[in-house]
Order: structure tokens, then C-alpha cells, then sequence
């Protein structure tokens, strides 16, 4: 083989780049060479595949859009909110529990007792006396339960 | 960006959000020497390869991993009948072959190839894109045409040995 194989002209620039003298040159030369014959369909071959693939476009599906201003969104949340504000958000209800109960057990220990009136209670009706002898003044004797019977059979027997 | 390294539209669709989110979060890293899609783009492709690298590559690929619709492509386009007869089929054929082709690749060979042999892209707006230097892209873009090719004339020899059985 007099010329020099033509594989190195086939890898070192696209097939569609090469200038008429390469071609040429390749031409020529696959004529008697077998192996740069084969070397040279295989390049325009896969000359072919890679225009067929850089053809292919992916069109967006109608939610991309959708999802992507979602995810943006997530994401600029998470980032400007400070780490208290966060901490507060996940642990707020219990805080607020916390709070509201404290402040009735405080509304309950100070405020009520200061405020309510002493008019309410009730007096006592027993002495001293009659709670010590076991006896109400309002309580009858037997001989006042007697008589009131009593009295009462003579009024209907008259 | 994404679709140049995914074809599922859900990878495509995980891959485009995080690149939103990740411009969203650096925004202020964004110093304005550079244009704002270039500085998009350079995301997008570090995060493209990041999950692509994730990714499992395959060590080799034989003519009976192809499928029919494959096989049938190769058939017709390697003996040069129907090259030109360009249908939105047989481009989602070829579009298959190469990925699985490019799978053989390391990411960042695959991005270098499909950007230069695939859209025409210049050595110099790859770098640009990716953030690398243009010899490393160079670089790349031979390795992985070689690679590529090599790959397609073992695909090609195993099929004219069956075919002559």
C-alpha cells in the first residue's frame, strides 16, 4: 500500500467537515484498501446515527411547567425562612397549648380568688352551742313533735 | 441540552428541573461576564453528565443485541440502497442505534461527539458549553469517533459473516 490509511483523517474531523481534497484522498484510496474501505462506511454510518439522534427533541410534557414553579417555590420557602421560624412552625400547636394552659392555671391561682365576693357564703345556723350539744335550732324536740300531733288529732276529733 | 443525553421524557424532564433549580440556588454566583445561556448550558451539562455517569455503560455491543428494526436499518444502510430515503422512522431507528452505540462512551465523549458531529457544533462552542479547553475537546471528539466507529465496523463484520453463513 503506497498512501498512508485514511482512518486517522476519518477520526479527527466530522465526515460532513472534510474538505473535497480529503475526500478525494479517501476515495482514492478505499479503492485498493479493504479495511479503510470498511472503515470509511462505518464512519459514514455512524455519521448518519448522530445526525438522526441530535434530531431528536423531547417536548416538555403540560405540567413541566407545573412542577418545575412548584419545586422553585418549595425550595425558596425552605430557604427563606429562618431555622426559629421553622422550629415554630412544626412545634406551634404544642407551644400554644402550653401557653394557654399556663395562663388559665395562672388566671386560676391569682386572678379568681381576689376577685369573687364574700357575700355568698352562706351563714351558719347552728351555735356553737347547739352544734356541740349535736342540736340545730331548727331542729324540733320530741316533746314539741309529740304535742303538734297531738294537737292536731284533738282539732279533728272536735 | 437534555434530550441530547436522555430519551425518556421523564429522565429529560428530572434532568431539565434540576438544572432550573440549580440556576435558581447559583444565581448569585452568576458573575454576567459570560452570556446567561452560557452559563445555563454549562449547568445543564454538568448535571446531564453527572446522571449519565450514574449510569451503567455497556462494555460491548454485538449485532444480536440489535433489534430487527436495527438490523434491517444496517441492512439498508450499508449497501447504500435507501441512504437518502430519510423517514421520520427510520430516524427514530438510527436515532436508537446511536444511542446505543454511544452508551460504549464515556459521558463526556458522547456530549463531545454529538455536539460536533451531530449539530455542527465548533470545537470552540463545545468548550464553551462544557467549560473544557479545546484540546481536551479535541481530544474527545477523536477518541470517541474512533470508538464509535470501530464499534459500527465490528457491528457491520459481524453482520456480513452471518450473512454469508
Amino acid at each position: 500500500m503506497k498512501e498512508k490509511h485514511i482512518t486517522e483523517i476519518l477520526d479527527n474531523a466530522a465526515i460532513t467537515s472534510l474538505s473535497e481534497l480529503e475526500l478525494t484522498e479517501i476515495r482514492v484510496h478505499t479503492k485498493d484498501c479493504v479495511s479503510c474501505r470498511d472503515a470509511y462506511e462505518a464512519a459514514q454510518l455512524s455519521a448518519v446515527i448522530l445526525r438522526s439522534r441530535a434530531q431528536v427533541t423531547i417536548e416538555p410534557s403540560p405540567f413541566f411547567q407545573t412542577r418545575v414553579m412548584a419545586a422553585l417555590r418549595e425550595q425558596q420557602a425552605v430557604e427563606s425562612v429562618p431555622a426559629m421560624w421553622r422550629l415554630w412552625k412544626s412545634a406551634k400547636v404544642l407551644v400554644s397549648s402550653m401557653a394557654v394552659t399556663t395562663a388559665a392555671l395562672a388566671a386560676l391561682s391569682f386572678v379568681l380568688p381576689a376577685t369573687s365576693t364574700p357575700v355568698d357564703q352562706p351563714v351558719s345556723a347552728f351555735s356553737a352551742e347547739s352544734v356541740i350539744m349535736g342540736q340545730g335550732s331548727d331542729e324540733l324536740t320530741y316533746e314539741q313533735v309529740m304535742s303538734t300531733i297531738y294537737a292536731e288529732e284533738d282539732e279533728a276529733g272536735k | 441540552m437534555a434530550s441530547r443525553f436522555f430519551r425518556q421524557r421523564s429522565v429529560v424532564e428530572e434532568a431539565a428541573q434540576e438544572v432550573f433549580l440549580k440556576a435558581y440556588t447559583q444565581l448569585g454566583s452568576f458573575e454576567g461576564r459570560g452570556s446567561l445561556e452560557g452559563w445555563l448550558t454549562r449547568i445543564a451539562t454538568n448535571t446531564c453528565l453527572n446522571m449519565v455517569r450514574s449510569s451503567k455503560r455497556r462494555p460491548e455491543l454485538t449485532v444480536s443485541d440489535l433489534t430487527e428494526d436495527e438490523q434491517s436499518w444496517m441492512d439498508q444502510h450499508s449497501a447504500g440502497d435507501g441512504a437518502e430515503q430519510a423517514s421520520v422512522e427510520n430516524s427514530l431507528v438510527a436515532a436508537d442505534l446511536a444511542d446505543r452505540l454511544l452508551a460504549l462512551l464515556p459521558p463526556e465523549d458522547q456530549q463531545a461527539l454529538l455536539m460536533i458531529d451531530g449539530e455542527d457544533a465548533s470545537i470552540k462552542e463545545v468548550a464553551e458549553a462544557t467549560g473544557w479547553s479545546e484540546s481536551k475537546v479535541k481530544v474527545r471528539a477523536f477518541r470517541a469517533r474512533k470508538k464509535l466507529r470501530e464499534a459500527m465496523e465490528k457491528l457491520l463484520d459481524h453482520r456480513g459473516k452471518t450473512e454469508s453463513r
